[in-house]
């Protein structure tokens, strides 16, 4: 689906946890987001960061029956997370 | 029912496991049924017991205490053993699978193949269940995982009888007398007064509101007593364990919320939801508490992120948590 999620989280999540460093050109969204092979070097103190800033901004609880690590595993599952969760507009 | 097991992931290994192995026995309950009914949410700040060094911060009750509180609430009977010899608890565990048994078992994290190494750690309470052997291989439903896995028998026997704190013992443990009706009203009121009684009656300052207090005035005193390095030591740990672990986040209190709106509808009780909304309120604020603390740890602390501002959202949470559980108690 190309409405420009996977890039808008991109943003959000070098905003939140402050990456300093220009991203990567050719990124993929399937890389892994949180652990040691994680593009931004982040780890679960900077998911606990992810998780609150996605729900304050697409009104998303990542909560009890999903866990994070596996929502948080990429990007392209946090996407797809946030599209199957997020209330309808209206 | 050989062979097959109706595996759920769940946020936490006890309740995820109990709820599993209730629904194979014909009583099909939620993560969150079974971690309230367990009255699993507590909280406990014991600065004298460490682990890793760190002083121990807990959001739950004793590793064991949900699946036995359930069982016994619910009039169902249970075998559990021990055992001294690991060729004597692997032939056990083959018997009862031979007899078309699911077993749960205790187990050490470290020693499971099928957790990434990055994801292991030294924990010997983790609960999984064995539902049956392929070849020496055994067939595992690890309720923390979205799929059952197949566990080589020479890891499995490592992970039983892996050696530290709470060493598991090879311990094993299944249903055995399941009844066949179930009233769930009088186990969910029973359990709720528990949590009411654990969180605010207790009069000692490291349990329930008054330990989340008494966390907040040593969180505040951590930079001057310790320093730098060590408070953030301290506090991260404090986050992990609210926020990891297993816990569904915000120290168990959206679990604990779900419950609360389950029971609600179950109780036709409609102060409960209004409960279980004050509930989510809490964990959220319990998560404005990690995300100020993980902020401060990472060293990109904010304007309100010091110790004295964590400080205040922990006062916040047990002002809260004081009022919700003197109002809940009122519904059991």
């Amino acid at each position: 689906m190309d409405d420009g999620l996977e890039e808008e989280l991109f943003r959000l999540v070098a905003e939140t946890c402050r990456v300093t460093e220009p991203l990567p050109t050719g990124l993929s969204f399937d890389e892994p987001l949180i652990g040691p092979e994680s593009t931004f070097a982040l780890d679960s103190l900077d998911a606990v960061e992810i998780v609150v800033a996605v729900q304050r901004k697409y009104n998303v609880r990542i909560d009890a029956q999903e866990t994070s690590r596996q929502v948080l595993q990429s990007i392209a599952t946090l996407a797809a997370f946030i599209r199957s969760h997020r209330p309808e507009p209206g | 029912m050989r062979g097959i097991f109706p595996h759920r992931q769940s946020a936490h290994c006890e309740s995820g496991v109990t709820a599993n192995l209730l629904t194979h026995h014909g009583l099909p309950l939620s993560e969150a049924m079974t971690f309230g009914i367990g009255s699993g949410l507590f909280f406990a700040y014991l600065p004298f017991i460490r682990v890793n060094h760190l002083p121990l911060t807990t959001f739950r009750i004793a590793p064991g205490g949900i699946f036995n509180r359930v069982t016994k609430r619910l009039g169902i009977g249970v075998e559990s053993r021990t055992f001294r010899s690991e060729p004597q608890g692997m032939a056990e565990l083959d018997r009862l699978l031979a007899a078309g048994i699911a077993v749960g078992a205790q187990t050490g994290v470290f020693w499971l193949p099928y957790f990434p190494p990055a994801l292991r750690f030294h924990f010997n309470a983790h609960n999984l269940v064995v539902f049956g052997k392929a070849g020496d291989d055994y067939r595992i439903s690890d309720p923390v995982l979205g799929e059952p896995v197949l566990c080589p028998a020479a890891d499995l026997e490592r992970a039983r009888f892996a050696k530290g704190a709470l060493a598991p013992r090879g311990r094993i443990y299944h249903l055995a007398r399941v009844p066949a009706n179930i009233d769930l009203a009088s186990p969910i009121r029973e359990a709720i007064r528990e949590v009411c009684r654990v969180m605010v009656r207790i009069p000692v300052p490291l349990f329930g509101v008054r330990g989340i207090r008494l966390l907040a005035g040593q969180v505040e005193k951590w930079p001057a007593r310790l320093g730098d390095r060590k408070s953030i030591l301290y506090l991260g740990n404090v986050i992990r364990m609210q926020e990891e672990i297993g816990t569904g986040g915000g120290g168990f209190r959206f679990i604990y919320a779900a419950f609360l709106q389950e029971a609600a509808g179950l109780l036709g009780n409609g102060q409960l939801a209004d409960l279980s909304g004050r509930m989510t309120a809490v964990g959220d604020r319990w998560r404005d508490f990690a995300v100020a603390g993980a902020r401060h740890c990472k060293g990109r602390p904010g304007e309100h992120d010091d110790f004295a501002d964590l400080a205040r959202i922990l006062r916040d949470c047990a002002d809260l948590e004081d009022a919700l559980f003197r109002d809940l108690s009122k519904q059991a």
